[in-house]
């Protein structure tokens, strides 16, 4: 498998780590309840098929939202997490 | 039809002609009193249970595919109780004793054969947590012997004593661990069920849960739809997809887990041993092939394959323990697809809807455990109350904090 | 006051070495310091750089100057080689010195790219001349730099120096002697 970095290219799997469901990017609010913060840290859609989730690039240091099929390990694409909701 | 050796030696004489199918192949009925989702073993043996325990006949297993075709096909085969956490080791304890009792219990040669596990420490930290978890077992009324060095090399004298990384200190001996043959415990705990009357239906795809009023009516299969008052979903490997038919999210995630194996070799390994420092442990298997694994690729996966660093790694970390298995040639490799829970533990639990109950979140470890899960799981779906080896396998265990970390790495998706 | 010997961090591995195609030895980048811009301040940065011929890196880039080399090394991140910043470059990029906590190879000739290869999951064939990546060599950390076609400058943690020649070796051993065979 390999992973696009939207900085240095497409580089191979073990550059990276993983960590997990784009729900990790998704963090509640501080006072939120309690039923929200266990969604975020446990419960999962866990889909086969397209998903959304989070790696490091270790190198460079840029947490990458991966764009990918769980059931095929083909990859579509990335972006930066740091750029998510700009345009 | 009872097996026997003097059944095996009449068929020889009359060219055996008299076996029977092992189990029957019947149509799903309109109804049923209990509907098991999954033919793996741990289904099978849910059902097996109900069936012996609770008297519970009147049940069917939908299986997708064919009986044993998940990863009860999949996996290394190691059979042991060597958990430390008060929630697993009683647990583990219980399915051990099970797996004892399996063969004449089925009158099916599952080869359970108790070899032995070794795990390997190697610093004085290490040693002092396997002396408690040493110490836990035999609380709980299993086995553990403490190994020093030379106790190591007199069981396993061709591991590499002097690599400079993880020099081996010792080992704890598990003597009633060892492996059984993963696919004749499915069959067994089949031909088990169907003698007591089970419907296992085969190639039969739950499509749909039909919920009324926040209670489960029944499944809405490939095959028609079937009314149960009682299901219950063992299907660890597609328990998202599942659950998500009854509208739940659960906390699993899958991920691949790869397996090697080697060409058939003479008798040189006798144990099972675990190398965690490297995350490589190996067995052989009765026809001879070298069956080992590491740890997860770690990102989710519903390929059954995996990649190629984490083979590397495998291979690496084999070598580095015991040198002498790089003649050895790899015939194979696949990847299972592992219900990975937050803190490592299982689950077998009622549900938020009234007759659904789930069993799932088994990681990289539901081999052993498929006794007892199905003795457990049974005893639930049957008696509405967890079973006594179960009660801490929670389903929200991560909102109330109750979580089983054997690990001891915490309770997130990452950390496993 | 102790007076202590200083040493490179090569000092005692026996370098260089030669075999085949490929030359490893030390190579010894001067001072370091890592260049960090604060937000919005990118084109500040680049002011403050100006004197010594560069600009701030993009991504997988390197620049060489008369005295000093910039590269890139992560995300807002680039490292100052071979001279000390320039002055008002603190006002305008977080600075660090980090002389002392890496240690430099360089590997040059023909067959140097294919040793590489050997340890280094990047396609090193569509690896521009001029240019550098963030990567691994072996299971280590890797800022990887190809100043020249057949130069390529390695830089890795400092306390994994000795880990670094003997892969490096290793590889050189093995494919000199496919060559030879």
């Amino acid at each position: 498998m390999r992973i696009p970095c939207p900085l240095c290219g497409t580089r191979d799997r073990r550059e990276f780590t993983y960590y997990g469901s784009e729900d990790y990017a998704n963090r509640p609010a501080a006072d939120a309840p309690a039923q929200a913060w266990d969604d975020h840290l446990h419960n999962r859609d866990n889909p086969c098929g397209p998903t959304r989730d989070l790696w490091y690039h270790d190198p460079c240091g840029a947490w990458v939202r991966v764009h990918r099929d769980t059931a095929t390990h083909a990859v579509h694409g990335s972006d930066l997490v740091a750029e998510r909701g700009q345009a | 039809m009872r097996y026997s050796g003097l059944r095996v030696l009449t068929e020889g004489l009359f060219g055996n002609k008299g076996w029977k199918p092992a189990w029957r192949d019947p149509a799903p009925k309109a109804q049923y009193d209990a509907i098991i989702i999954g033919g793996g073993g741990h289904g099978l043996s849910t059902a097996y249970y109900l069936a012996k325990n609770h008297g519970l006949t009147n049940i069917a297993v939908l299986e997708k595919g064919y009986l044993g075709s998940g990863n009860i096909g999949r996996n290394t085969t190691i059979v042991r109780a060597n958990y430390f956490l008060q929630g697993n080791s009683e647990f583990y304890s219980h399915s051990l004793k099970l797996w004892e009792g399996l063969e004449s219990e089925l009158n099916y040669n599952v080869m359970h054969s108790q070899r032995g596990l070794i795990n390997l420490f190697h610093s004085d930290g290490q040693r002092d947590a396997f002396v408690r978890r040493g110490n836990a077992m035999i609380n709980q009324g299993d086995d553990a012997i403490l190994l020093d060095r030379e106790g190591v090399r007199r069981h396993l004298p061709y591991l590499d004593f002097e690599q400079t990384r993880f020099p081996i200190y010792g080992g704890l001996l598990h003597p009633r661990g060892g492996t059984a043959r993963h696919d004749a415990v499915a069959w067994g705990y089949a031909r088990g069920a169907d003698r007591r009357g089970v419907d296992l239906i085969q190639n039969c795809e739950v499509t749909g849960i039909d919920i009324e009023n926040g209670r489960v009516t029944g499944v809405q299969t490939t095959r028609g739809a079937i009314r149960a008052k009682k299901v219950g979903m063992v299907v660890a490997g597609r328990s998202s997809q599942v659950a998500a038919m009854a509208g739940m999210r659960l906390p699993i995630e899958s991920h691949v887990l790869q397996a090697f194996v080697t060409e058939g070799l003479k008798p040189v390994i006798d144990h099972v041993i675990s190398f965690g420092m490297g995350h490589f442990y190996m067995s052989q298997s009765d026809k001879g092939g070298l069956v080992f694994g590491g740890d997860l690729d770690f990102y989710a996966s519903y390929a059954a394959r995996g990649n190629l660093p984490i083979i590397e790694h495998v291979m690496e970390a084999g070598m580095t323990l015991m040198p002498m298995i790089g003649r050895a040639k790899v015939l194979r490799s696949w990847g299972g697809i592992m219900d990975m829970s937050p803190d490592g533990s299982p689950i077998i639990d009622k549900t938020p809807i009234d007759g659904l109950f789930v069993d799932c979140g088994w990681n990289y470890g539901g081999f052993k455990a498929v006794p007892a899960s199905g003795w457990c799981m049974a005893h639930l779906m049957a008696t509405g109350e967890s079973h006594p080896v179960a009660r801490r396998f929670r389903l929200d265990r991560f909102a109330t904090g109750h979580v089983i970390d054997e690990e001891g790495t915490g309770s997130q998706h990452n950390l496993h | 006051m102790a007076e202590l010997i200083a040493k490179s961090p090569g000092a005692g591995l026996h370098l260089p070495v030669t075999r085949g195609g490929a030359t490893l030895a030390e190579w010894l980048p001067g001072a370091i310091t890592s260049v960090a811009p604060f937000a919005g301040a990118g084109d500040k940065v680049d002011a403050a750089l100006t004197p010594l011929g560069m600009g701030f890196p993009a991504p997988n880039g390197m620049a060489q100057g008369k005295t000093a080399r910039i590269v890139w090394t992560g995300r807002g991140q680039a490292f100052l080689i071979g001279a000390p910043a320039p002055e008002g470059l603190g006002a305008v990029a977080a600075l660090t010195d980090q002389s002392d906590g890496w240690a430099g190879l360089r590997l040059a000739g023909p067959a140097a790219a294919d040793v590489l290869a050997r340890l280094v999951p990047l396609d090193l064939d569509s690896f521009a001349p001029g240019t550098a990546a963030r990567s691994l060599l072996g299971h280590m950390a890797l800022i990887l730099m190809r100043p020249d076609p057949e130069v390529w400058d390695i830089l890795v943690f400092r306390s994994m120096a000795r880990t670094a020649i003997h892969e490096l070796d290793t590889a050189m051993v093995q494919l000199a002697a496919r060559a030879a065979g």
